[in-house]
């Protein structure tokens, strides 16, 4: 139970950072609610990807929460989408990529023998990927009642996937950059 | 170790494996600033600069301009050359970030 409230409050609070990051450099203004959707460097992402490799499923409900929190509490109607189903559907992009390099033989470990090693960045770049392209799609198809029709309905896939994908770099790329201290102190990290 | 902690440490292996590759550099605040100083002043003068011009322009003495100086330079991040007309000033030179 210790280990739940841990993971879901950290979970939670990443998100939360990073949603708050985003919004900001966005420099947002209220009379443009539509600009937020869709954008072109989605950094929540990032806490999908990494609170859900690493601290596994239980990070679901922090994450649901921190997605809900901002465009229900902080800007009410902040997408200018359903605010409810979508954010459960971005959340679960991760899980269902996870669950679909599983059935295609790429098991989630940590060691190096590992087809889906989640020490080494490359495979969480595919799994980034593979979790934007749905999150992508099938946020996209919810929103637009089940079909993607339009030249617009595809640049919104687009952007949504090249979002996801640009701001978790970002994320990724800062992070590496903020923790180098930590690596050169603790030099016991190795990746394998 | 706590299971927590473990995906933390697994979290943090990956950014050090993402750092390695790109190999990011990261620069002391003295290192920033005659990096800062050497951009600014080439920039201004359109020519190499000297020692002299880094120590003149940062506000740090000379011995630390020249320390971060062999520092920059043993990362492959500037070049020091003797300049042609003073055989007593060393050029700076910016290499390429490729």
């Amino acid at each position: 139970m210790k280990d739940f409230l841990t993971v879901t409050f950290s979970s939670f609070v990443l998100s939360v950072t990073l949603w708050i990051i985003w919004f900001f450099f966005l420099n947002f203004d209220a009379n443009s609610l539509s600009d937020l959707f869709p954008s072109l460097f989605y950094l929540p992402h990032a806490a999908r990807v990494l609170c859900i490799v690493y601290f596994g499923y239980k990070a679901i409900p922090g994450l649901y929460l921190a997605e809900l929190w901002g465009p229900l509490y902080v800007i009410p109607g902040a997408y200018g989408i359903e605010p409810l189903l979508t954010p459960l559907i971005s959340v679960l992009s991760v899980p269902l990529a996870l669950e679909t390099l599983a059935l295609l033989g790429f098991k989630l470990g940590r060691n190096i023998e590992s087809p889906l090693n989640k020490r080494n960045y490359k495979h969480i770049a595919l799994i980034t990927i593979i979790s934007a392209v749905f999150n992508s799609f099938l946020v996209n198809l919810y929103v637009e009642g089940s079909s993607i029709t339009t030249s617009q309905n595809l640049n919104d896939v687009l952007t949504f996937f090249m979002g996801d994908i640009i701001g978790t770099t970002l994320v990724f790329i800062v992070l590496a950059v903020i923790l180098k201290p930590l690596f050169v102190r603790n030099n016991k990290i190795n990746p394998s | 170790m706590s299971k927590f902690y473990r995906n933390i440490y697994d979290a943090l292996s990956m950014l050090y494996g993402l750092e390695q590759d790109l190999n990011l550099k990261h620069f002391t605040p003295n290192e920033l600033k005659v990096f800062h100083t050497i951009i600014t002043q080439s920039h201004e003068h359109d020519r190499s600069v000297n020692i002299t011009d880094i120590v003149e322009n940062s506000g740090m003495s000379r011995s630390t301009v020249y320390k971060t100086l062999k520092k920059l330079s043993g990362e492959g991040i500037i070049d020091l050359e003797q300049s042609p007309t003073d055989k007593r000033e060393s050029l700076v030179i910016l290499n390429s970030l490729s």
